[in-house]
Protein backbone atom coordinates (compact mmCIF):
# COMPACT_ATOMS: atom_id res chain seq x y z
CA UNK A 1 0.00 0.00 0.00
CA UNK A 2 1.72 2.45 -0.96
CA UNK A 3 0.39 6.38 -0.75
CA UNK A 4 -0.40 7.95 -3.63
CA UNK A 5 -2.11 5.09 -4.99
CA UNK A 6 -5.82 4.33 -5.53
CA UNK A 7 -7.36 1.12 -3.69
CA UNK A 8 -9.84 -1.27 -5.59
CA UNK A 9 -12.70 -2.24 -3.52
CA UNK A 10 -11.40 -5.51 -2.65
CA UNK A 11 -7.80 -3.88 -1.37
CA UNK A 12 -10.34 -1.58 0.69
CA UNK A 13 -12.09 -4.83 1.65
CA UNK A 14 -9.04 -6.22 2.76
CA UNK A 15 -7.56 -3.32 4.73
CA UNK A 16 -11.32 -3.49 6.58
CA UNK A 17 -10.89 -7.67 7.41
CA UNK A 18 -7.16 -6.91 8.38
CA UNK A 19 -7.59 -4.23 10.64
CA UNK A 20 -10.34 -5.62 12.48
CA UNK A 21 -9.06 -8.18 14.73
CA UNK A 22 -8.95 -7.69 18.15
CA UNK A 23 -5.68 -6.51 19.70
CA UNK A 24 -4.53 -7.36 22.56
CA UNK A 25 -4.79 -4.10 24.93
CA UNK A 26 -1.19 -3.00 26.46
CA UNK A 27 -0.34 -5.04 29.86
CA UNK A 28 0.31 -2.17 31.52
CA UNK A 29 -3.59 -0.90 30.84
CA UNK A 30 -4.48 -4.63 31.34
CA UNK A 31 -3.35 -4.49 34.79
CA UNK A 32 -4.59 -1.00 35.51
CA UNK A 33 -8.03 -1.48 34.46
CA UNK A 34 -8.22 -5.12 36.13
CA UNK A 35 -6.91 -3.56 39.48
CA UNK A 36 -9.18 -0.41 39.33
CA UNK A 37 -12.32 -2.87 38.32
CA UNK A 38 -11.24 -5.62 41.70
CA UNK A 39 -11.22 -2.51 43.26
CA UNK A 40 -14.70 -1.20 42.58
CA UNK A 41 -15.94 -4.86 43.09
CA UNK A 42 -14.44 -5.00 46.63
CA UNK A 43 -15.76 -1.61 47.52
CA UNK A 44 -19.14 -2.45 46.01
CA UNK A 45 -18.55 -5.73 48.55
CA UNK A 46 -17.81 -3.95 51.50
CA UNK A 47 -20.81 -1.36 50.80
CA UNK A 48 -23.26 -4.68 50.64
CA UNK A 49 -21.78 -6.30 53.83
CA UNK A 50 -24.02 -5.83 56.63
CA UNK A 51 -22.85 -4.84 59.91
CA UNK A 52 -24.25 -6.98 62.80
CA UNK A 53 -23.33 -5.40 66.38
CA UNK A 54 -23.49 -9.05 68.37
CA UNK A 55 -22.90 -6.77 71.41
CA UNK A 56 -26.45 -5.31 71.89
CA UNK A 57 -28.03 -8.44 70.81
CA UNK A 58 -29.48 -10.36 72.83
CA UNK A 59 -26.91 -13.81 73.87
CA UNK A 60 -29.96 -16.35 72.35
CA UNK A 61 -30.74 -14.37 68.98
CA UNK A 62 -27.05 -14.81 68.54
CA UNK A 63 -27.06 -18.21 69.32
CA UNK A 64 -30.07 -18.90 66.90
CA UNK A 65 -27.77 -16.77 64.03
CA UNK A 66 -24.96 -18.88 64.50
CA UNK A 67 -27.31 -22.43 64.97
CA UNK A 68 -28.64 -21.35 61.11
CA UNK A 69 -25.26 -20.71 59.79
CA UNK A 70 -24.05 -23.96 60.57
CA UNK A 71 -26.65 -25.86 59.69
CA UNK A 72 -26.63 -23.63 55.86
CA UNK A 73 -22.85 -24.67 55.87
CA UNK A 74 -23.62 -28.26 55.96
CA UNK A 75 -25.98 -27.96 53.34
CA UNK A 76 -23.64 -25.68 51.07
CA UNK A 77 -20.88 -29.08 52.21
CA UNK A 78 -23.07 -31.62 51.56
CA UNK A 79 -24.11 -30.38 48.11
CA UNK A 80 -20.64 -29.34 47.41
CA UNK A 81 -19.72 -32.94 47.92
CA UNK A 82 -22.54 -34.82 46.00
CA UNK A 83 -21.91 -32.49 43.26
CA UNK A 84 -18.16 -33.54 43.00
CA UNK A 85 -19.28 -37.27 43.64
CA UNK A 86 -21.28 -36.97 40.46
CA UNK A 87 -18.81 -35.31 38.33
CA UNK A 88 -16.07 -38.14 39.62
CA UNK A 89 -18.38 -40.67 38.74
CA UNK A 90 -19.37 -39.47 35.52
CA UNK A 91 -15.80 -38.97 34.68
CA UNK A 92 -14.88 -42.55 35.64
CA UNK A 93 -18.12 -43.43 33.40
CA UNK A 94 -16.51 -42.23 30.42
CA UNK A 95 -13.01 -42.30 30.40
CA UNK A 96 -11.41 -46.17 31.71
CA UNK A 97 -7.95 -46.08 29.99
CA UNK A 98 -5.35 -45.44 32.71
CA UNK A 99 -3.50 -43.00 30.88
CA UNK A 100 -4.57 -39.82 31.03
CA UNK A 101 -2.43 -37.14 28.80
CA UNK A 102 -2.05 -33.91 30.33
CA UNK A 103 -4.78 -32.14 28.26
CA UNK A 104 -7.11 -34.06 29.15
CA UNK A 105 -6.79 -34.13 33.10
CA UNK A 106 -9.99 -32.09 34.45
CA UNK A 107 -9.43 -28.35 35.04
CA UNK A 108 -8.54 -27.82 38.87
CA UNK A 109 -10.81 -25.28 40.60
CA UNK A 110 -9.48 -21.79 40.70
CA UNK A 111 -8.36 -21.55 44.40
CA UNK A 112 -5.60 -24.36 43.71
CA UNK A 113 -4.81 -23.71 40.37
CA UNK A 114 -2.40 -20.75 40.59
CA UNK A 115 -1.05 -20.77 37.65
CA UNK A 116 -4.63 -21.56 35.51
CA UNK A 117 -5.37 -18.66 33.01
CA UNK A 118 -8.27 -17.20 31.04
CA UNK A 119 -6.41 -17.47 27.71
CA UNK A 120 -7.87 -13.81 26.28
CA UNK A 121 -10.45 -14.55 22.95
CA UNK A 122 -8.30 -13.28 20.43
CA UNK A 123 -10.75 -14.45 17.67
CA UNK A 124 -13.82 -12.31 16.66
CA UNK A 125 -16.20 -15.24 16.14
CA UNK A 126 -16.14 -16.64 18.97
CA UNK A 127 -17.21 -15.00 21.76
CA UNK A 128 -16.30 -17.40 24.71
CA UNK A 129 -13.52 -19.16 25.92
CA UNK A 130 -13.15 -21.57 28.50
CA UNK A 131 -10.47 -22.06 31.26
CA UNK A 132 -7.24 -24.25 30.30
CA UNK A 133 -4.09 -25.16 32.23
CA UNK A 134 -1.25 -23.22 30.44
CA UNK A 135 1.60 -25.56 29.65
CA UNK A 136 4.88 -24.33 32.04
CA UNK A 137 6.68 -22.84 28.27
CA UNK A 138 3.03 -20.57 28.14
CA UNK A 139 3.34 -19.43 31.92
CA UNK A 140 7.03 -18.90 31.91
CA UNK A 141 6.51 -16.84 28.73
CA UNK A 142 3.51 -14.62 30.42
CA UNK A 143 5.20 -14.14 33.20
CA UNK A 144 8.34 -13.14 31.63
CA UNK A 145 5.94 -11.06 29.62
CA UNK A 146 4.57 -9.12 32.28
CA UNK A 147 7.52 -8.75 34.56
CA UNK A 148 9.54 -7.21 31.60
CA UNK A 149 7.17 -4.39 31.02
CA UNK A 150 7.26 -3.97 34.65
CA UNK A 151 10.92 -3.22 34.53
CA UNK A 152 10.80 -1.37 31.72
CA UNK A 153 8.16 0.76 33.58
CA UNK A 154 10.22 0.74 36.62
CA UNK A 155 13.53 1.85 34.25
CA UNK A 156 11.53 4.54 32.81
CA UNK A 157 10.43 5.71 36.41
CA UNK A 158 6.82 4.71 36.18
CA UNK A 159 6.31 3.49 39.38
CA UNK A 160 2.89 2.87 39.90
CA UNK A 161 3.24 1.40 36.82
CA UNK A 162 5.44 -1.27 37.53
CA UNK A 163 3.79 -2.04 40.75
CA UNK A 164 0.56 -2.71 38.42
CA UNK A 165 2.03 -4.71 36.64
CA UNK A 166 4.31 -6.55 39.66
CA UNK A 167 0.70 -6.66 41.44
CA UNK A 168 -0.41 -8.34 38.00
CA UNK A 169 2.16 -11.14 38.31
CA UNK A 170 1.44 -11.79 41.61
CA UNK A 171 -2.37 -12.58 41.52
CA UNK A 172 -1.71 -14.86 38.32
CA UNK A 173 1.59 -16.24 39.28
CA UNK A 174 1.96 -15.97 43.39
CA UNK A 175 4.40 -18.71 43.23
CA UNK A 176 5.87 -18.32 39.58
CA UNK A 177 9.50 -18.98 38.86
CA UNK A 178 10.15 -15.11 38.80
CA UNK A 179 8.39 -14.74 41.61
CA UNK A 180 11.86 -13.22 43.55
CA UNK A 181 12.20 -10.78 40.88
CA UNK A 182 8.51 -9.45 41.08
CA UNK A 183 9.16 -9.20 44.75
CA UNK A 184 12.16 -7.72 44.21
CA UNK A 185 11.11 -5.04 41.58
CA UNK A 186 8.57 -4.60 44.00
CA UNK A 187 10.61 -3.18 46.82
CA UNK A 188 12.51 -1.45 44.40
CA UNK A 189 9.50 0.35 42.50
CA UNK A 190 8.05 1.20 46.34
CA UNK A 191 11.36 2.56 47.10
CA UNK A 192 11.53 4.48 44.01
CA UNK A 193 8.07 5.97 44.56
CA UNK A 194 8.97 7.37 47.72
CA UNK A 195 6.94 4.78 49.87
CA UNK A 196 9.39 4.13 52.62
CA UNK A 197 7.51 2.31 54.67
CA UNK A 198 6.11 -0.32 52.43
CA UNK A 199 8.93 -0.90 51.06
CA UNK A 200 10.40 -1.68 53.98
CA UNK A 201 7.38 -4.08 54.68
CA UNK A 202 7.50 -6.14 51.47
CA UNK A 203 11.48 -6.02 52.03
CA UNK A 204 11.08 -7.73 55.22
CA UNK A 205 8.45 -10.52 53.33
CA UNK A 206 11.11 -10.71 50.58
CA UNK A 207 13.92 -11.64 53.44
CA UNK A 208 11.68 -13.82 54.65
CA UNK A 209 10.84 -15.58 51.99
CA UNK A 210 14.01 -15.70 50.25
CA UNK A 211 16.69 -15.70 52.62
CA UNK A 212 19.89 -16.46 50.66
CA UNK A 213 18.58 -14.31 47.68
CA UNK A 214 21.70 -12.63 45.91
CA UNK A 215 19.36 -9.63 45.99
CA UNK A 216 19.13 -8.73 48.71
CA UNK A 217 21.39 -6.83 49.88
CA UNK A 218 20.95 -4.61 46.93
CA UNK A 219 17.32 -4.42 48.04
CA UNK A 220 17.96 -3.55 51.36
CA UNK A 221 20.30 -0.65 50.15
CA UNK A 222 17.68 0.57 48.15
CA UNK A 223 15.29 0.37 50.94
CA UNK A 224 17.59 2.63 52.87
CA UNK A 225 18.01 5.35 50.08
CA UNK A 226 14.52 5.65 50.15
CA UNK A 227 14.28 6.21 53.94
CA UNK A 228 16.73 8.86 53.59
CA UNK B 1 2.63 -57.32 31.83
CA UNK B 2 0.08 -55.71 29.76
CA UNK B 3 0.70 -52.36 27.95
CA UNK B 4 -0.88 -48.44 28.13
CA UNK B 5 -2.97 -47.74 25.73
CA UNK B 6 -3.95 -43.99 25.43
CA UNK B 7 -7.85 -43.41 24.24
CA UNK B 8 -9.27 -40.42 23.32
CA UNK B 9 -12.00 -39.56 26.85
CA UNK B 10 -14.59 -37.18 26.07
CA UNK B 11 -14.02 -33.24 25.95
CA UNK B 12 -14.04 -32.18 29.57
CA UNK B 13 -17.05 -30.25 30.11
CA UNK B 14 -16.78 -26.74 29.44
CA UNK B 15 -16.49 -24.49 32.40
CA UNK B 16 -18.31 -21.46 31.42
CA UNK B 17 -16.60 -18.31 33.00
CA UNK B 18 -19.48 -16.74 35.27
CA UNK B 19 -18.07 -14.14 37.32
CA UNK B 20 -18.40 -10.24 36.26
CA UNK B 21 -14.38 -9.94 36.90
CA UNK B 22 -13.45 -13.18 35.67
CA UNK B 23 -15.71 -12.21 31.87
CA UNK B 24 -14.90 -8.44 32.27
CA UNK B 25 -11.36 -10.26 32.08
CA UNK B 26 -11.60 -12.22 29.52
CA UNK B 27 -13.16 -9.25 27.24
CA UNK B 28 -11.04 -6.65 27.94
CA UNK B 29 -9.10 -6.92 24.48
CA UNK B 30 -12.29 -6.60 23.14
CA UNK B 31 -13.57 -3.96 25.30
CA UNK B 32 -10.32 -2.06 24.68
CA UNK B 33 -10.41 -2.27 20.78
CA UNK B 34 -14.08 -1.40 20.89
CA UNK B 35 -13.67 1.74 22.82
CA UNK B 36 -11.03 2.81 20.15
CA UNK B 37 -13.08 2.19 17.53
CA UNK B 38 -15.78 4.63 19.10
CA UNK B 39 -13.04 7.19 19.23
CA UNK B 40 -11.77 7.15 22.89
CA UNK B 41 -8.12 7.68 22.88
CA UNK B 42 -4.96 7.52 25.65
CA UNK B 43 -6.66 10.02 28.33
CA UNK B 44 -9.96 8.92 28.54
CA UNK B 45 -10.06 5.31 27.59
CA UNK B 46 -9.38 3.36 30.94
CA UNK B 47 -12.02 5.75 32.46
CA UNK B 48 -14.36 5.08 29.88
CA UNK B 49 -13.62 1.02 30.12
CA UNK B 50 -13.99 1.34 33.91
CA UNK B 51 -17.26 2.97 33.38
CA UNK B 52 -18.32 -0.62 31.01
CA UNK B 53 -17.11 -2.41 33.70
CA UNK B 54 -19.29 -0.64 36.56
CA UNK B 55 -22.36 -1.19 34.25
CA UNK B 56 -21.78 -4.89 33.89
CA UNK B 57 -21.19 -5.32 37.39
CA UNK B 58 -24.56 -3.71 38.59
CA UNK B 59 -26.48 -5.16 36.07
CA UNK B 60 -24.26 -8.90 36.53
CA UNK B 61 -27.35 -10.53 38.08
CA UNK B 62 -29.83 -10.11 35.63
CA UNK B 63 -27.59 -10.73 32.39
CA UNK B 64 -28.10 -13.71 30.76
CA UNK B 65 -23.84 -15.36 29.91
CA UNK B 66 -25.27 -17.97 27.89
CA UNK B 67 -25.87 -15.37 25.44
CA UNK B 68 -23.47 -14.03 23.00
CA UNK B 69 -21.77 -11.66 25.48
CA UNK B 70 -20.20 -9.24 23.10
CA UNK B 71 -23.06 -7.22 21.35
CA UNK B 72 -24.22 -6.20 25.26
CA UNK B 73 -20.65 -5.20 25.87
CA UNK B 74 -20.69 -3.07 22.36
CA UNK B 75 -24.18 -1.76 23.48
CA UNK B 76 -22.95 -0.37 26.77
CA UNK B 77 -19.41 0.47 25.38
CA UNK B 78 -21.53 2.78 22.69
CA UNK B 79 -23.74 4.28 25.37
CA UNK B 80 -20.87 5.23 27.69
CA UNK B 81 -18.59 6.87 24.40
CA UNK B 82 -21.62 8.63 24.01
CA UNK B 83 -22.60 9.76 27.25
CA UNK B 84 -19.06 10.65 27.57
CA UNK B 85 -19.39 12.76 24.41
CA UNK B 86 -22.23 14.34 25.99
CA UNK B 87 -20.54 15.56 28.96
CA UNK B 88 -17.74 17.01 26.68
CA UNK B 89 -19.98 19.00 24.68
CA UNK B 90 -17.83 18.55 21.70
CA UNK B 91 -16.65 16.39 18.42
CA UNK B 92 -13.86 14.67 18.67
CA UNK B 93 -11.03 16.60 17.47
CA UNK B 94 -9.33 15.50 13.89
CA UNK B 95 -6.18 15.53 15.66
CA UNK B 96 -7.10 12.45 17.23
CA UNK B 97 -6.28 10.28 14.24
CA UNK B 98 -3.03 10.53 15.93
CA UNK B 99 -2.56 6.81 16.40
CA UNK B 100 -0.23 7.18 19.30
CA UNK B 101 -1.96 3.90 21.56
CA UNK B 102 -2.74 1.46 18.16
CA UNK B 103 -0.34 -0.24 19.90
CA UNK B 104 0.44 -3.77 18.39
CA UNK B 105 2.53 -6.84 19.54
CA UNK B 106 5.75 -7.60 17.51
CA UNK B 107 4.22 -10.69 16.53
CA UNK B 108 1.68 -8.51 14.30
CA UNK B 109 2.40 -8.09 10.75
CA UNK B 110 3.78 -4.47 9.45
CA UNK B 111 0.68 -4.91 6.96
CA UNK B 112 -2.07 -5.76 9.65
CA UNK B 113 -0.03 -3.34 11.67
CA UNK B 114 -0.67 -0.59 8.81
CA UNK B 115 -3.94 -1.58 7.64
CA UNK B 116 -5.21 -1.23 11.86
CA UNK B 117 -3.49 2.56 11.76
CA UNK B 118 -5.59 2.85 8.27
CA UNK B 119 -8.87 1.83 9.78
CA UNK B 120 -8.75 3.53 13.05
CA UNK B 121 -8.15 6.38 11.47
CA UNK B 122 -10.70 6.13 9.05
CA UNK B 123 -13.45 5.21 11.58
CA UNK B 124 -12.56 8.49 13.59
CA UNK B 125 -13.86 10.07 9.92
CA UNK B 126 -17.74 8.19 10.53
CA UNK B 127 -20.18 10.17 12.37
CA UNK B 128 -20.15 7.81 15.96
CA UNK B 129 -24.38 6.75 14.92
CA UNK B 130 -23.39 5.11 11.97
CA UNK B 131 -20.14 3.66 13.02
CA UNK B 132 -21.18 2.40 15.72
CA UNK B 133 -23.37 -0.32 13.03
CA UNK B 134 -20.66 -0.72 11.08
CA UNK B 135 -18.24 -1.33 13.54
CA UNK B 136 -20.81 -3.83 15.29
CA UNK B 137 -21.90 -5.65 11.79
CA UNK B 138 -19.14 -5.60 9.07
CA UNK B 139 -15.96 -5.74 12.28
CA UNK B 140 -17.61 -7.80 14.89
CA UNK B 141 -20.02 -9.58 12.79
CA UNK B 142 -23.33 -8.89 14.30
CA UNK B 143 -26.51 -9.62 12.55
CA UNK B 144 -27.97 -6.37 11.68
CA UNK B 145 -31.01 -7.65 13.48
CA UNK B 146 -29.05 -7.72 16.54
CA UNK B 147 -27.32 -4.78 15.79
CA UNK B 148 -31.28 -2.77 15.37
CA UNK B 149 -32.04 -4.32 18.89
CA UNK B 150 -28.82 -3.67 20.61
CA UNK B 151 -28.88 0.53 19.58
CA UNK B 152 -32.34 0.87 19.97
CA UNK B 153 -32.74 1.20 15.95
CA UNK B 154 -35.08 -0.10 13.55
CA UNK B 155 -34.17 -2.74 11.15
CA UNK B 156 -34.88 -0.21 8.08
CA UNK B 157 -32.81 2.41 10.21
CA UNK B 158 -29.89 0.31 10.91
CA UNK B 159 -29.33 -0.90 7.01
CA UNK B 160 -29.63 3.05 5.99
CA UNK B 161 -26.75 3.61 8.46
CA UNK B 162 -24.57 0.78 7.66
CA UNK B 163 -25.49 2.00 3.89
CA UNK B 164 -24.19 4.91 4.62
CA UNK B 165 -21.07 4.44 6.85
CA UNK B 166 -19.86 1.69 4.51
CA UNK B 167 -19.34 4.49 1.66
CA UNK B 168 -17.94 7.26 4.20
CA UNK B 169 -15.57 4.48 5.79
CA UNK B 170 -14.30 2.77 2.69
CA UNK B 171 -14.09 6.46 0.79
CA UNK B 172 -12.05 7.47 4.34
CA UNK B 173 -9.97 4.19 4.20
CA UNK B 174 -9.02 5.23 0.46
CA UNK B 175 -8.25 8.63 1.06
CA UNK B 176 -5.90 8.00 4.30
CA UNK B 177 -4.46 5.20 2.07
CA UNK B 178 -3.51 7.38 -0.45
CA UNK B 179 -2.44 10.53 1.87
CA UNK B 180 -0.70 8.27 4.40
CA UNK B 181 -1.50 8.15 8.12
CA UNK B 182 -1.16 11.44 10.08
CA UNK B 183 1.77 11.00 12.68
Amino acid sequence: MRPGDELTDEEVAEIIARGSQVRRAPDVVRARLLARARGAVAAAERARAPTFNFERAPPRRVLRIAVAAIVLLAFAAGGAAAMIHSRATRAEAVEVAPVRSASQLPVPPPAQAAAAEVPAPRASSRPRSFHRVLTPQESYAAELGLLRGAQSEYASRHFSDALALAGEHARRFPNGRLAEEREALRVRSLAGAGRADEARRVLAAFAKRFPRSVLLPRLQESARTAED
Amino acid sequence: MGYLRQVRSSAPAPLLETSCLGVYERELDYIYETLQRLGARSPEIEDLAQEVFLVLHRNWAELDISRPFRPYLFAVAFRVVCAHRRRKRREVPYEHLDPEDLTVGPEESLQSKQSARVLMAALDTVPLQRRAVVVMHDLDGVAIVDVAARLSLTRFGAYARLRKARKELASAVRRISREGVRR
